[in-house]
């Protein structure tokens, strides 16, 4: 489902270079759900960010679906980001300026779609995730974990193929931890998704098909 | 997608304030500006009405000096006759000096029936149409039966008949005038005589006769096309030595015409520019705000990326926002517009606010695009890691 072929990331600012990835080669099976774990810094959000067509390698090549994504045309990206990959971002990133509905309602929002579906359709993701009470809320009246939902409910309201989620724990007790853990394996599970995580949590790695260990930009394990 | 424009933006509105206040003191400023060149220039593209080429003024400066008005009378026939025995002279006609450019004004009211109006009074000779060229709509110009009749003959040009008798003909009318009671013989067209800019007001043609020669000292003459400096020089010395006049002037209708016209022409040009700065200092601030926005909201483009817009789509996104903004400002606008016609704050036809409410919106409307152009471009490029990677 996803491949990466001899990825390289660097990062050049002014005065310094990073090399964020070094030679990662990585085959996501379609169904699969693959976590990532590795210290602070050691690349596992950039690695997310290439298999999401966030960034591009700078060098080695990325196939998603057997497609090549080098050069794609910026609609076929576009179009690719929106029908088939669910992002959870570690910093939530919601819109504060809209409500938590209408964040949800996001991707949708560039697709085809009729306002009544995108409601329907938004309103049960946030039930799924709990929050079918909050729907009228702004950002900025939720707690962390509530936003973390949100941004959880905005990823899979398009029913991708594909989730990338970059801590999507992080920020939650355990019990919700856990809740939102079932939410994904249930996902996997019934829907075939495959789910590419970043956690620091053993106990929810043991619980994904394979775990992938970064370490200072390299694949250890 | 509109609607989740008007929602993000609805969201902010205290944000917005600023700059849909902005839109909308330039817009009032762009709708005065408009108003007014939509007023002059269909003012302008009214039909002059006469020829003023080759017409020269002589105004004598004072009344010619007579026993008593025949004597008076005899002065003018005698002059008008030596200036037409020249060759370069085609017709002559004695004026009020109210002539077609002056600054002079006469005026007095009419009335016909119940309705009583204002109207310019013209005292001129039989002549007066020749020189000036001017057609009638209906019925006729002066002639020598106009001698002696039962009631003094007036023609009144179109606007005054309008005015006056609405749309039946109002060739064979009584009107009052200074209480006298005076037949109309003819309905002439407008002469756009203050300005190309200047619509023309209700206007009445007296014949000049005895009881009004004292007041006569301006003479139109009309020559032909090759009439120089010295034919000038000839007719000057002509006039001053059959009038005795000190401060005998003559000019010319075109130059005049001229001088009239930067009376307008100036203003605008002023009020242009004055506006004109505004509206650039308008399209910075907009420019400013746009860019600002963008700077300000780099993660929200790079979310919108990631999520699946394209670059096409997030430009299209602040174009919209910004036009959207710009429809707050002009549903605010256009109510207060809308109140100068209904209203009649100014006395300018309701047609003109409108076409002048439509070309201000366009224009505000491109103004926003073109403002919104570039910053909308800067945004597309961003790409959505390193946007999403800021906060
Ligand atoms: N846009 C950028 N410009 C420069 N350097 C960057 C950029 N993004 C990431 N880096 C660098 O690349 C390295 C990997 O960063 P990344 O965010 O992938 O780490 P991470 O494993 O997700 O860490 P964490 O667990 O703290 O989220 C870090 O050294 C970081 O400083
Ligand atoms: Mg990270």
């Amino acid at each position: 489902m996803i491949q990466l072929n001899n990825i390289e990331k660097v990062y050049r600012t002014d005065t310094i270079e990073t090399q964020a990835l070094n030679n990662i080669s990585l085959h996501v099976q379609k169904g699969e759900f693959l976590s990532i774990m590795g210290p602070s810094g050691c690349g596992k959000s950039t690695l997310l960010n290439l298999m999401g067509l966030l960034d591009v390698p700078s060098k080695g090549d990325i196939l998603i679906d057997q497609q090549v994504t080098q050069n794609m045309a910026d609609t076929k990206m576009a179009r690719f980001r929106n029908s088939r990959i669910g992002f959870i971002f570690q910093s939530y990133h919601l819109i504060n300026d809209l409500q938590v509905l209408d964040n949800v309602e996001l991707p949708l929002l560039y697709r085809k779609s009729t306002a009544k579906e995108r409601r329907e359709l938004a309103t049960e993701a946030l039930v799924k995730v709990g929050l079918g009470n909050r729907i009228k809320h702004f950002p900025t009246q939720l707690s962390g974990g509530q936003r973390q939902r949100v941004a959880i409910a905005r990823a899979i309201v398009g029913r991708p193929q594909i989730i990338l989620a970059d801590e999507p724990t992080g920020n939650l007790d355990s019990a919700m931890g856990d809740e939102i853990m079932n939410i994904l394996l249930d996902l996997n599970k019934t829907d075939g998704t495959t789910i590419v995580m970043v956690t620091h949590d053993a106990n929810m790695a043991e619980r994904t098909h394979r775990l992938v260990r970064l370490f200072d930009g390299s694949q250890v394990q | 997608m509109i609607k989740h424009l008007f929602k993000l933006i609805w969201n902010k509105k205290k944000e917005n304030f600023l700059l849909i206040s902005e839109i909308l003191i330039s817009f009032l400023v762009i709708f005065a500006v408009f108003s007014s060149i939509t007023y002059n220039y269909l003012n302008y593209r009214e039909p002059a009405g006469f020829k003023y080429d080759d017409v020269w003024m002589a105004d004598l400066g004072s009344p010619v000096q007579g026993e008593n008005k025949d004597s008076v009378m005899l002065v003018f026939a005698n002059l008008k006759n030596a200036l037409k025995g020249m060759p370069k002279v085609r017709d002559v006609s004695l004026s009020s000096n109210n002539v077609p450019f002056s600054s002079s004004m006469m005026g007095s009211g009419v009335e016909y029936g119940h309705v009583n109006i204002q109207s310019d009074m013209y005292r001129v000779d039989k002549d007066f149409a020749k020189v000036l060229q001017m057609k009638m709509q209906s019925g006729r110009w002066f002639n020598e039966t106009d001698r002696n009749p039962v009631y003094l003959p007036v023609v009144l040009n179109a606007a005054a008949a309008m005015a006056l008798t609405g749309s039946a003909n109002a060739v064979g009318k009584l009107v009052k005038m200074e209480h006298q009671t005076l037949r109309v013989i003819g309905v002439a067209d407008n002469l756009k005589d203050k300005s190309d800019f200047k619509t023309t007001s209700p206007g009445i043609y007296t014949l000049i006769d005895t009881s009004s020669i004292r007041g006569i000292n301006t003479m139109l003459i009309k020559v032909s096309a090759n009439a120089d400096a010295r034919f000038e020089d000839q007719m000057y010395r002509l006039i001053a030595g059959t009038t005795r006049a000190h401060n005998l002037q003559v000019a010319h209708l075109s130059e005049m015409r001229t001088k009239k016209n930067k009376e307008i022409i100036v203003p605008m040009v002023i009020l242009l520019i004055i506006s004109g700065f505004l509206i650039f200092n308008v399209a910075l601030g907009l420019f400013g705000v746009l860019w600002y926005n963008i700077s300000k909201r780099r993660s929200e483009i790079g979310l919108r990326r990631a999520l699946g817009a394209t670059a096409a789509g997030v430009s299209g996104q602040l174009l919209g926002e910004a036009l959207v903004l710009a429809t707050f400002s002009l549903i605010i606008g256009s109510f207060f517009a809308v109140q100068f016609p209904l209203l009649h704050v100014y006395d300018l036809p309701a047609g003109v606010y409108m076409i002048a409410l439509l070309l201000s919106v366009l224009f505000i409307y491109l103004l926003v695009i073109v403002c919104a152009l570039y910053p909308g471009k800067q945004a597309a490029a961003i790409h959505p890691a390193v946007a999403l990677h800021e906060d």
